[in-house]
């Protein structure tokens, strides 16, 4: 099951890079992002997050439909474009683990802009690269 | 009318009647000046910008430059055509070259080589102000007419006061490409909130070059539609109960406001999965002011030249009031809890040009 997913993310982060970005030119976290969180063990390479903005708070979801890892905190420092998520994930074990992503916006004027960094948990660390569709 | 719309004008008739739909200094540079003599190979007429291709010998090489210059409609509004200059004629341009180190230049100014006349510069087309006012034009029910009077030909408005989005009361100095003068001075332009800033920031210190509205047409929704360049007519529809607004700039789109108390939403194009480049209007008429509200924005575009950001959460209270028949002044009331720390509002005036048709433009072959 778990393979049969992980193709399916690879096929759709396959599938980004050949598409177009919507645009957005309103909060630039806004919108959905595809791409990696390398090296990652627990809930594999692939990665998907959904980002939006009310007004207020940034909320969203990593790896919707597969993972469901609701975000419990985002910010974003406009000064440097530093992107900061903290997310608590469940293993295939049913231990909780807790993710912080770090990344800075790379490319913000293009709508296909995006956020390159690192993540880390209590499992492991490696660079997270994920570009707005 | 504030102090600032003041300045705005006079900054205006210093620096006549440029007109360029967007910041040419996203393109060009003004620092990077030059002059190139050559022989004319081909004009290209199209909008958003005309283009003069020019051959121009250096050092014993043949190279073709691109000269970008106002758009045709413009142009032609001040007597210039494509068969003003031809090819084979021999020309100086002196302009700004391209940013990015091709051969391509803002024609600042273009001369004939034989008869050193200056071509294809734009004259100051607006109507003459009249010395006294005269009075708004009314329906036979009394009310004011917002576009051309019962009985009389067409008409539409041009000419704004601002051609970019401040908040009333504020003084800061822009460019009529909605260029501030000091970027340290924009956090004065409207209440932004912290990440809204930096993006309004980060467009004005690229020189808007990544303006949606010339990189991809998209449209100038929200206010920018009454900033443009070529203007917008008011049709009142009477018996339907609503009032089209024709866009000149854009792609010649139009929008609707609906006066007949029905609800925005489900009752126009879009609903509220769909969100719209004008959004979803509805107004009513209080006293000789039609007030109009529209929601249901799309994140897709820039809402005022500068770049000032906005979200799906815009709401807009416009205010239309003909003062004179000369005269319609416009106010927007910008509700965006997304993008802005509270609402804001800013005011600015347009000019009848009776008697003329809407200039129709539509976007396309942008050379960025």
């Amino acid at each position: 099951m778990r393979a049969r997913l992980l193709k399916f993310a690879g096929a759709i982060a396959a599938l980004a890079v050949a598409t177009w970005a919507v645009a957005q030119e309103g909060h630039p976290l806004k919108g959905s992002w595809i791409g990696v969180w390398d090296s990652n063990e627990t809930h594999g390479d692939n990665v998907v997050v959904i980002l939006d903005w009310n007004g207020e708070e940034i909320t969203g979801m990593i790896n919707p439909g597969t993972q469901n890892i609701e975000i419990d905190e985002a910010s974003l420092d406009p000064e440097t474009w530093t992107v900061r998520i903290e997310a608590d994930a469940q293993t295939d074990d049913g231990d909780t683990i807790s993710y912080v992503i770090e990344g800075v916006i790379e490319e913000l004027e293009l709508p296909s802009r995006s956020i390159i960094g690192t993540w880390r948990s209590d499992n492991g660390r490696g660079v997270f690269d994920i570009r707005r569709q | 009318m504030t102090r600032r719309n003041i300045a705005i004008l006079a900054a205006a008739a210093l620096t006549g009647p440029v007109a360029a739909h967007h910041s040419i200094l996203g393109k060009f540079d003004d620092a990077a000046a030059l002059t190139l003599r050559g022989t004319v190979t081909h004009i290209d007429w199209r909008n958003p910008h005309a283009h003069i291709f020019m051959n121009v010998e250096t050092s014993g090489t043949t190279l073709n430059w691109a000269i970008e210059i106002e758009s045709p409609i413009e142009l032609a509004l001040s007597g210039w055509s494509d068969q003003t200059l031809l090819p084979g004629d021999a020309i100086v341009v002196d302009g700004w070259r391209a940013r990015d180190g091709s051969r391509q230049a803002w024609g600042a100014e273009v001369v004939r080589a034989d008869n050193g006349r200056r071509v294809y510069q734009l004259k100051d087309t607006a109507p003459p102000v009249p010395l006294a006012a005269r009075p708004a034009p009314r329906w036979p029910d009394g009310s004011v007419a917002l576009g051309a009077a019962p009985g009389t030909s067409g008409g539409y408005w041009r000419y704004p006061s601002m051609t970019s989005l401040v908040e009333d009361g504020v003084e800061v100095e822009i460019s009529r490409a909605g260029l501030l003068a000091d970027l340290d001075e924009a956090d004065e332009v409207a209440p932004l909130q912290p990440w809204a800033l930096a993006l309004f920031r980060n467009r004005q210190s690229r020189h808007l070059r990544d303006d949606p509205l010339f990189l991809n047409c998209k449209p100038p929704g929200g206010p920018r539609q009454y900033q443009s360049n070529l203007g917008f007519q008011l049709i009142e529809d009477k018996a339907s109960e609503r009032v089209f607004v024709l866009l000149g700039s854009g792609n010649h789109n139009y929008r609707i406001i609906y006066l007949d108390g029905r609800d925005r939403v489900g009752q126009v194009t879009g609903d509220d999965d769909n969100p719209l480049y004008y959004g979803r209007s509805t107004g009513e008429w209080e006293g000789d002011t039609l007030v109009a509200n529209t929601r249901s924005f799309n994140e897709d575009f820039w809402f005022t030249s500068s770049g000032l950001p906005h979200t799906n959460r815009l709401q807009l209270t416009e205010r239309f009031t003909r003062t004179d028949l000369d005269t319609l002044e416009y106010q927007v009331t910008v509700d965006d809890p997304g993008a802005y720390t509270r609402p804001w509002t800013a005011t600015w005036t347009l000019r009848w040009v009776g008697g003329r048709e809407l200039p129709s433009h539509f976007c396309q072959n942008n050379r960025p």
